[in-house]
């Protein structure tokens, strides 16, 4: 495994690590306070590893509802990795297609946003996906645990702005990965018709399936334009 | 919810997370794309950065929350002249954090 690969994919998880701190602290204060045990919030992180789809599932539990409603409530929500992982694929295609299974678990709205802009000047590796996203996945674990084993003793994160570490890597992500008229053009056309999806049906702004349809549009307008170019 | 059930839905909820992560890069990686759909998948990066910006800033806590009062959207400007500036994701993330702290306190 090429060390220099790996050395920078936990370099570029840095500022996602810093995000994910906040959200898994909170995830762990959450689920206790729900009635998952310790044990059971950490093992939700190590195996899951999906922020929306967690905090769905205790919500779930919380309202008194069945195993199954949320389990259907995250097929939905994580029904857009199946659109990141596919859009991975052409970069992937010089890797060995075991670990680059494996290590697809660890592909998150975040990992997938700093690898996606790596792989537009760098190629794909390994050691790279490694680093980035078994960084990035510890640190849910970890934060879950601090949140839950000391879930009693919460204080406000927001007051250390911890609240916007997330915002503040879309927006620098969404920068980098401009590079024509068109990429704005589909970068703007998907965030209006996230909005108004999650306006005009809130039920959309919960299952995040307002960001799959605004994705497919987003990208077919963006495909269309660059035609037209 | 009593243990077992707890344990069927962490499994569950398991799967569903991770099958539309493995399966495509299992399956489709043997296959090549057409041109024109690869030019698509290139476009979905920035489509969905667009629409988690979007919705991260105008619907900080779920809902859609457009208005003077919402700090996210202050806080939104410098980050976005910083990330433009600088290109850097440690600069533009320390700029986010230290605008939102100032604007959560100060207001």
């Amino acid at each position: 495994m090429n060390k220099k690969e790996l050395i920078q994919g936990m370099r570029d998880s840095i500022p996602i690590v810093l995000g994910y701190f906040p959200l898994g602290f909170a995830f762990g204060v959450l689920a206790v306070q729900v009635g998952l045990s310790i044990f059971q919030s950490v093992l939700m992180s190590v195996l899951c590893f999906t922020g929306a789809g967690q905090y769905i599932s205790i919500g779930v539990m919380q309202a008194g509802g069945a195993v199954i409603t949320a389990i259907l409530a995250n097929i939905l929500v994580n029904l857009r990795y199946f659109l990141f992982a596919t859009s991975m694929v052409p970069h992937y295609k010089d890797l060995p297609t075991v670990p680059a299974s494996i290590l697809s678990y660890g592909l998150t709205d975040e990992t997938y946003a700093v690898a996606i802009s790596r792989y537009q000047t760098r190629p794909a590796t390994i050691a790279y996906m490694a680093g980035l996203n078994l960084t990035s996945h510890i640190a849910w674990i970890t934060s879950t645990f601090i949140g839950a084993a000391l879930g009693m003793l919460i204080t406000n994160t927001d007051q250390y702005g911890f609240g916007f570490a997330l915002p503040a890597m879309y927006t620098c992500l969404l920068v980098l990965m401009i590079n024509k008229r068109s990429d704005v053009i589909a970068a703007l056309s998907a965030a209006l018709a996230c909005l108004v999806i999650g306006w005009l049906i809130p039920a959309s702004m919960a299952n995040m399936s307002n960001i799959i349809i605004a994705t497919i549009l987003g990208a077919t307008i963006g495909v269309i334009i660059h035609e037209r170019d | 919810m009593s243990a077992t059930s707890i344990f069927i839905m962490i499994f569950g909820v398991s799967l569903a997370s991770l099958l539309p992560r493995i399966l495509p890069v299992a399956l489709l990686s043997r296959i090549s794309f057409p041109p024109v759909f690869i030019r698509w998948l290139s476009y979905v990066a920035p489509a969905v950065l667009g629409a988690l910006t979007a919705l991260s800033v105008l619907a900080p806590q779920g809902t859609i929350h457009i208005s003077i009062n919402n700090i996210y959207i202050w806080a939104f400007i410098p980050t976005l002249f910083s990330a433009i500036k600088t290109r850097s994701l440690f600069i533009t993330l320390i700029v986010g954090i230290v605008s939102m702290a100032l604007l959560y306190n100060l207001f």
